[in-house]
């Protein structure tokens, strides 16, 4: 059966995995890139971070949210999605950057942040730094598997209940100071951009974010995930979705995401009382 | 001779009323009664002018008389030789430029409807299950059409019809291209465009879905896998102004404010769960059919709509029908502005600035040219803005096939068999940057036969 979900696994309380049949996006998925998933016939299509993809399965990290997220979290082993469609987006470059922190602070980050330090560790001459944050010991997760695909391991919980208290930013400043950085891959709240964004532009690093904009078809055609680029206009879909940090108009773009916040909510109110109903 | 009949018989219509309330096609259709009668005033012109201004050459002369005849079944079988979807073309080519523009009648009262006969038969063809009887000679090589919109569709039947293996990429999760995504409910219902659509799958056309060539098809394995490539992309992706502002809330290109609305059901919502905000004040920038389409929509969603174009309604370039059905709709229509800002507040557009135009000297294809008047900016207040200014190719396809020769903003070149490189034909809006569903459906059909051709001689 196509698009059917062969393992879901809570992450923490709010996070969880779904891994999906999918040959097709499994075979062409590179790190960076993203898919878009649908749960029924009237569902949206939603852009979903892979972690990774393997023998035809694609793994996503979904935290329950809005309504799509909610209801996928209620679908079981065996249940099919009505669609996963991907890869989308551009994948990063895998090449040579040297010691290159790859760093997230959300469930979609915590994802990419997987993918992108396997992709880069395979080349000669990078050493991979992966930092993670987490609020508390109780949510944390991935720290084996990233371990096992990175050189270095860094986890900051901002309740200081285990590893580095604090934020991943307060370990890079570290470093940067140390001159230890030689680029940055970040993905996580757009909000922490703004300040990741300054801190590594003191020490002129270059800093790659993935970003989050509302999309719609994701393949170029609404203009719905428009973001300004040194000043350029530029559709995260097709042209990211991950920029150069130094580049991006994040004001806008912190705008941009608030627009259907109180649709998102109608949504999720509506699916609760047909749940009720039932 | 019968006597002349000067006026049509009127199509009747969904109320104004009621149209606000829904999203029910406007037309309701000609029962067979008044469809014979309709099609019984033509006059059988000799020369038949109707047919040659046709972008596919139905025979229209000979349709129509075989339907003033009461032979449906006949009638509908002579437009499917030309026209492998009647019930769609019926409802959205502009006739008044076309057949209905040259209709000798025309000249001295009104022309004969043929586009509501044209979909009155296809939809009575749908209805009682009658389909052309293909016997097709199966040939072994095979040819990949990329994009299930009207081009690719007309291109995929002849293809078929030939006897080739024909496989339909295309990149969303349903098919029919700009017919799917862009026209709307009111104008085009989506259960016609689905059961069109059904009848290429019933000649034997395998359509893929979600598979974007260069995304998760290559058009390497397109080259290798299939013995030509049809390319027939459209022209998806949105133009916008270029005017400060265009990044707050509340301000949409017209895909996206159709797209939500067409392809995922935005008005059902959240039933369906792709919302759209429309304010209370709309503005809509272009006068096209996707301005009309837009500035419709967003008149069902309970808004206050204005049109914004900086020519004047004459030359407005949407269908007759279109701009008539707005201005029904109580659509306010705002001639010769132009737009230079928009001005915003927390985040959500609050305005627009708008310049007023004057018309100027003709332009290359004799619409005067409009020409802004200094110092006359003034402000309008708005919630939501459309631009439906133009679309262009999408880049997405184009920059994974740097061998394509293009023309300025993506345009595919061709030569006048529709051949862009070796093995490789486009047609539709991908060639023309924006034109209609008919022409689309022209260049599909001819594209469909030189690749007949060059297949013949390989």
């Amino acid at each position: 059966m196509e698009h059917e979900i062969v393992r879901k696994e809570d992450l923490n309380q709010q996070d969880y995995l779904i891994e999906v049949r999918a040959p097709d996006v499994a075979k062409k998925f590179r790190a960076g890139q993203f898919a878009v998933l649908i749960t029924n016939p009237k569902g949206e299509r939603v852009p979903m971070s892979i972690q990774k993809a393997e023998n035809g399965n694609v793994v996503m990290f979904i935290k329950k949210l809005g309504k799509t997220s909610v209801e996928l979290y209620k679908y079981k082993v065996g249940d099919c999605l009505e669609n996963l469609i991907g890869p989308m987006g551009n994948p990063i470059e895998v090449k040579k950057y040297g010691n290159v922190a790859v760093c997230s602070d959300l469930v979609c980050g915590h994802a990419e942040n997987y993918a992108i330090s396997k992709a880069l560790s395979a080349v000669e001459g990078n050493h991979v730094i992966s930092m993670q944050t987490f609020p508390s010991k109780d949510m944390m997760y991935l720290e084996e598997e990233l371990r096992e695909v990175s050189d270095e391991y860094y986890i900051t919980l901002e309740d200081g209940s285990y590893g580095i208290k604090g934020h991943y930013r307060d370990v890079l400043k570290q470093m940067l100071e140390q001159g230890k950085i030689d680029m940055v891959f970040a993905g996580g709240h757009t909000s922490g951009y703004v300040p990741l964004e300054k801190l590594t532009k003191a020490y002129n690093v270059p800093t790659m974010v993935t970003l989050r904009p509302i999309m719609v078809d994701a393949t170029g055609m609404c203009g719905s995930c428009r973001v300004f680029i040194d000043g350029e206009m530029k559709l995260a879909c097709i042209d990211g979705p991950i920029f150069d940090a130094h580049k991006v108009n994040f004001d806008y773009l912190l705008n941009r995401v608030q627009m259907f916040k109180k649709q998102e909510t109608i949504a999720t109110e509506h699916y609760n009382n047909k749940m009720m109903v039932k | 001779m019968a006597k002349m009949v000067k006026t049509r018989v009127p199509m009747p219509e969904l109320s104004v009323e009621t149209r606000l309330k829904t999203f029910n096609e406007v037309p309701l259709g000609y029962t067979e009664e008044q469809a014979i009668s309709e099609a019984k005033r033509c006059l059988q012109c000799k020369d038949a002018p109707c047919r040659k201004d046709c972008p596919v050459h139905i025979d229209v002369k000979g349709f129509v008389k075989k339907l003033a005849e009461g032979q449906f079944k006949e009638a509908f079988l002579k437009i499917k030789e030309d026209n492998p979807i009647p019930a769609i073309a019926g409802r959205v080519c502009p006739q008044e430029n076309q057949c209905e523009g040259t209709c000798t009648m025309g000249k001295a009262g009104d022309p004969i409807n043929i586009g509501k006969l044209e979909s009155f038969l296809g939809d009575w063809a749908m209805r009682n299950g009658v389909k052309e009887e293909l016997v097709i000679e199966e040939k072994d090589k095979k040819v990949a059409v990329i994009g299930s919109g009207p081009s690719g569709i007309s291109c995929a039947v002849d293809l078929r019809k030939y006897g080739y293996k024909v496989t339909v990429f295309e990149a969303l999760h349903k098919a029919g291209g700009v017919l799917q995504y862009g026209i709307p409910e009111f104008r085009l219902p989506k259960k016609v465009v689905d059961e069109e659509l059904l009848y290429l799958q019933n000649i034997g056309v395998d359509i893929r879905l979600n598979s974007i060539i260069g995304q998760n098809v290559s058009f390497k394995e397109l080259q290798d896998e299939y013995d030509a490539i049809y390319v027939g992309t459209g022209a998806g992706a949105p133009f916008f102004v270029g005017i400060s502002g265009e990044g707050l809330n509340g301000v949409y290109s017209a895909n996206e404010f159709l797209i939500r609305t067409n392809l995922m059901k935005a008005y059902n919502f959240p039933e369906y769960d792709t919302p759209l905000v429309v304010g209370k004040k709309v503005g809509v920038i272009g006068s096209g059919n996707v301005a009309m389409d837009s500035a419709r929509s967003a008149r069902r969603f309970g808004a206050e709509v204005y049109i914004l174009y900086r020519r004047t309604k004459d030359y407005c370039p949407a269908r007759e029908e279109e701009l008539r059905h707005a201005l029904e709709e109580g659509i306010h229509f705002m001639e010769l502005v132009a737009p230079t800002r928009i001005f915003g507040e927390n985040g959500w557009i609050k305005g627009i600035e708008l310049q007023r135009m004057k018309l100027g000297k003709p332009d290359k294809d004799g619409r005067p040219r409009p020409e802004k008047i200094e110092g006359s900016e003034f402000i309008m207040e708005l919630d939501t803005l459309v631009e439906a200014i133009g679309t262009t190719p999408n880049r997405l396809f184009l920059r994974t096939v740097p061998e394509l020769k293009t023309s300025s903003h993506g345009i595919i070149a061709v030569d006048d068999k529709l051949m862009n490189t070796e093995g490789i034909f486009a047609g539709g809006d991908a060639i023309s940057g924006g034109a209609t569903v008919i022409q689309a459906l022209g260049e599909g059909r001819k594209a469909a036969k030189s690749i007949h051709e060059y297949l013949s001689k390989s």
